[in-house]
């Protein structure tokens, strides 16, 4: 094997800035994944298909495994790791675990960032485009049915925390399971 | 949505079972943080690599690996030479880890790399050099049992990998009696589970001589007993730890070669190797579904009455046998129990061909032979006269009934999950009429399905065993060895450990498989994790319980049956203020001079017993039932079906957690569908011509129906913990045929072989009018 000029990369992950030497033939998801340690954005075709590797660059939602870790240079890529704030669950994360929005949790990273960037474009989505909106994420455990309900709730909480009312219970209600309370599990 | 607020129904009890409590890994799960096996990090872990046969059948007449060796960073290559030669298969051991003198389809396991980085992995693959011999193939199991066929496997004659017999009744005396005789040929085709995460694992070893094996495995302790037999190495040297799963669908019961090599990789290098299947390495070597020809004669009577029914079903094995003996077998006589028929004969064939060995995938063969014997119901509704919803609940077996192979019925909501199903399409007496507009007709359809919770099989043993440990802070711990691998079994064990405790549900933790710390069992398979291995934690929790009344009782000194129970709290139940915590019980238990741990110890085998030599015999604890029903709309110019409603009952005996249950019914409605529609594994010369997400369509969010409706019944079963049933792979099973039924009763046109794709209706629509029926179905 021929040594490989590396190239100097720099971006910011989930607010973070790294700089980082990679070879221009590797893959934004391989270097999330084994130089970051960031394993919540998941392989699951390859071929920018099926949407686990979904993670936002520059607010656009991105198939990780097709895309050039080169390419993200000067950019700001958002994965599933950086979504919940100071151990507060984002209302998207929120809505998926109060509705059993996914069952094996494969999909669940990519989902949700796409569902990310699907509100974050259009705020009031009706069910028709958020059916269209996330057809480029697969699930093979919930038949999508949890999944449009999700969304469709974490719609209402991101409205009602836009009116300020953050905080407000989803149901179910608190505890270490439940949607609400934070990250490490206290709310007991 | 309702919150997880619930009246509390027996002192001593939390209220969370029937409740929609969210799950216990949720929180995991939606911040990324849940860790799958190929997100397991090993410091200096090697990458592993498996070169695949690119013919259907071979003579391997050289493997030299003497110049992958070499490429720096290569750690091993490994062929069948490096291996103990020791066959696995749980019923018929003729499956190498590594191809032994002979490749026997597009895809088997010639050699595979270890090395440092992937990029010498794959390096190292391409300088392998490997002589074949082409021999002739063959890839339609009914050619393969004809005379003249090339043969698979030396003692196998006939390539008949396992055959078997059944007969109940006087079959010929039944068809006599028959006024309406259906017979009609099925075929059924090739499906991959498509779980959205591609088998992986990790698997370290060094020198305390075992091997740590992290991979995405359902079965827990029957992968660590199927690997050790092959590695020949002693169980307790394979320390099993489940990650979390994503999805396994009867795909990960690791039947395949990937688990052996991972392991053999790990030996040979006295090193931590990772293998991660590529999409492409699923499609042409994993244990997709069994593709089946059924040919299926029934006789009824002039009211609708089954008095006989007589089947021949081929199974197509593929080149090696993983589960298909007993998976053929369920095709074979499953589905007789859903009705009350007494005369019966049915063969079965399970045959080589040069393709991709097939599996369990849920639903473990049933689906196969429901699609024809509902469509047949439908079939013969139609000459009967008869409303298909009638005819049905004229046959449906009930609770109470022994069935035709001896199936104890204690609990059985199929004629309400009929009745139920039927109504919200429209069903009002009768069959709604046909709907045409334009190019479009529209029909609805239904079909039931039964299927067990458990079977008794291994070694006369179907049972489960858990530990609930209640820690001196009074959170409590339930070990259980089934798994997890994302149906939510976790949840549903904190939810059965709280109800039976006395705890609040956010008290309880479980903690993961592990098979050097979790209590044994059997995995997930069978649709039993619920009813099996939830019946044993409940037992370990009644058994925490009874030790904590115990020793609330010498504190308070009464007896332990005056106390209760309840959200932590233990009490009198005369003097409710004579109270303490459940974590005051457990400290006070363990500080104490000769002190000791709560620690409740729970087993549980259902009753249920191995069928005989005729097969027949009570198998399952429980028996779940199940209706679909589909309204479609077809394009009478293209063909095309489009499914506008679908609703599917279940019943569950009874719903631990509703959304959980929900969720396990959408699923499988979806899965159904695209069994019954759009998906399936295409093959030319035994080559998977579309390995992919591209080309091998699984639905996706903007493809369902509008509407998805489940339903639960829940008829409270007498062994279910808290009455529960098994409830994954029933729900599979009817949709198909639901979707036939309704496109026969759109269109007319009946479809026999699945997928039902535009072709083949486009097709069936143009053949003259005399072959098919002239008017739709009423």
């Amino acid at each position: 094997m021929s040594p490989r000029q590396k190239r100097q990369l720099s971006l910011e992950v989930n607010g973070e800035p790294y700089e980082l030497l990679v070879e221009p033939h590797w893959l934004l998801v391989d270097v999330l994944r084994d130089q970051l340690h960031l394993t919540g954005t998941k392989i699951g075709c390859g071929i920018g298909v099926c949407g686990a590797c979904t993670v936002l660059v520059d607010g656009q939602a991105v198939s990780s495994c097709l895309a050039l870790a080169v390419d993200a240079h000067g950019k700001a890529v958002t994965t599933i790791e950086g979504l919940a704030r100071e151990g507060r669950l984002h209302p998207i994360q929120q809505a998926f675990i109060a509705c059993g929005g996914f069952q094996c949790g494969f999909c669940t990273p990519g989902m949700i960032m796409g569902a990310k960037e699907l509100l974050d474009r259009n705020p009031a989505p009706t069910e028709e485009e958020i059916r269209a909106g996330l057809s480029g994420n697969l699930c093979r455990c919930t038949g999508y049915v949890k999944i449009i309900e999700s969304v469709q709730v974490a719609v209402r909480l991101l409205q009602e925390e836009m009116a300020g009312e953050a905080g407000a219970p989803v149901s179910p209600g608190p505890g270490r399971h439940a949607a609400v309370g934070s990250g490490q599990g206290g709310a007991r | 949505m309702s919150t997880g607020a619930r009246t509390v129904t027996a002192p001593g009890r939390s209220g969370v079972v029937g409740a929609r409590v969210p799950r216990v890994d949720g929180k995991e799960k939606v911040t990324g943080e849940a860790a799958y096996a190929a997100d397991i990090a090993l410091p200096r872990v090697l990458v592993g690599k498996v070169l695949r046969s690119p013919y259907p059948h071979a003579r391997l007449l050289r493997v030299d690996t003497s110049k992958a060796r070499r490429v720096p960073g290569v750690k091993a290559v490994i062929t069948a030479e490096d291996t103990p030669k020791i066959p696995h298969g749980l019923f018929v051991k003729d499956t190498y880890p590594l191809a032994l003198e002979r490749v026997r389809y597009v895809g088997d396991e010639v050699a595979a790399v270890a090395a440092a980085i992937e990029e010498a992995a794959s390096e190292a693959l391409e300088l392998i050099e490997v002589e074949y011999e082409e021999l002739p193939a063959v890839f339609d199991p009914l050619e393969a049992m004809a005379p003249g066929a090339p043969q698979l496997h030396a003692d196998r004659p006939g390539n008949i990998a396992y055959q078997l017999s059944v007969e109940r009744g006087d079959v010929e005396a039944g068809f006599r009696q028959a006024a309406h005789v259906i017979e009609e040929r099925f075929t059924t085709h090739a499906t991959y589970h498509a779980y959205l995460e591609p088998i992986a694992s990790v698997v370290s070893y060094g020198h305390t001589g075992k091997l740590t094996v992290w991979a995405s495995a359902q079965e827990p302790f029957m992968t660590q007993a199927e690997l050790a037999e092959a590695l020949h190495l002693p169980p307790s040297d394979i320390h099993f730890i489940q990650p979390h799963v994503g999805g396994a669908f009867g795909g990960k019961t690791m039947d395949d070669n990937h688990l052996y090599i991972s392991c053999l990789l790990a030996l040979k290098t006295r090193a931590a190797v990772k293998l991660v299947n590529t999409r492409e390495d699923e499609f042409v070597a994993s244990r997709p579904r069994v593709p089946t020809v059924i040919d299926l004669k029934v006789g009824f009577a002039g009211d609708g009455a089954i008095v006989a029914k007589e089947a021949r079903v081929v199974s197509d094995n593929g080149a090696y046998t993983s589960r298909t003996p007993v998976i053929m077998r369920t095709t074979c006589i499953r589905a007789d129990s859903l009705y009350r028929l007494q005369n019966l004969r049915t063969h079965g064939y399970l045959v080589y061909t040069n393709k991709i060995p097939t599996g369990s995938m849920r639903g473990f063969g049933n689906p196969q032979m429901h699609f024809a014997l509902e469509s047949v119901m439908d079939m013969a509704a139609r000459e009967l006269g008869m409303d298909p919803l009638a005819l049905r609940l004229r046959n449906a077996t009930q609770a109470g009934d022994v069935t035709v192979h001896g199936w104890r019925v204690a609990s059985c909501g199929l004629s309400e999950c009929l009745e139920r199903t039927a109504a919200e399409v429209g069903w009002r007496g009768a069959r709604p009429a046909p709907g045409a507009s334009g190019t479009k007709r529209r029909g609805v359809g239904l079909a039931c399905a039964t299927h067990v919770s458990g079977r008794r099989h291994f070694g006369n043993y179907d049972g489960s065993s858990a530990l609930v440990k209640v820690n001196e802070d009074g959170r409590v711990v339930v070990l259980s060895g089934e798994g997890d691998v994302g149906q939510g079994s976790r949840t549903i064990f904190a939810q059965i450990a709280a109800e039976e405790l006395g705890v609040p549900y956010e008290d309880v933790d479980v903690t993961m498989a592990d098979t050097e710390s979790t209590p044994f069992g059997m995995g997930s398979h069978a649709s039993k994790v619920t009813f099996v291995g939830g019946n044993a934690v409940r037992v370990a929790a009644a058994d925490a319980r009874r030790q904590l009344l115990e020793i609330t009782a010498r504190l308070f000194e009464a007896r332990a049956e005056d106390l209760a129970i309840q959200d932590g709290r233990i009490f009198h139940r005369e003097l409710p203020q004579r109270a303490l915590t459940v974590a005051e019980a457990a400290k006070a238990h363990i500080y104490r001079q000769g002190g000791e741990p709560v620690i409740g110890k729970g087993a549980w085998d259902p009753p249920s017993e191995l069928h005989d030599k005729t097969f027949y015999g009570n198998i399952s604890g429980a028996y779940p039932f199940g209706a679909c029903a589909a309204e479609v709309e077809v394009d009478v110019e293209s063909g095309e079906v489009k499914v506008l409603r679908i609703v599917s009952a279940a019943d569950v005996g009874r719903a631990i957690n509703p959304m959980l249950a929900e969720g396990q019914i959408e699923g499988g409605v979806i899965q159904g569908l695209g069994y019954a529609l759009c998906e399936e594994i295409r093959n030319e010369e035994g080559r998977v011509l579309n390995p992919n997400f591209s080309d091998y369509r699984i639905m996706a969010c903007e493809d369902i129906p509008v509407e998805v409706k489940a339903i639960l019944v829940e008829p409270v079963d007498p062994y279910g913990p808290f009455g529960a049933k098994g409830l994954g792979e029933l729900v599979v099973a009817p949709v198909a045929p639901a979707v036939a039924n309704a496109v026969a009763h759109a269109v007319g046109a009946r479809i026999t072989s699945l997928p039902i794709t535009a072709e083949k209706l486009f097709t069936a629509l143009r053949r003259p009018q005399a072959s098919r029926p002239a008017t739709p179905n009423r």
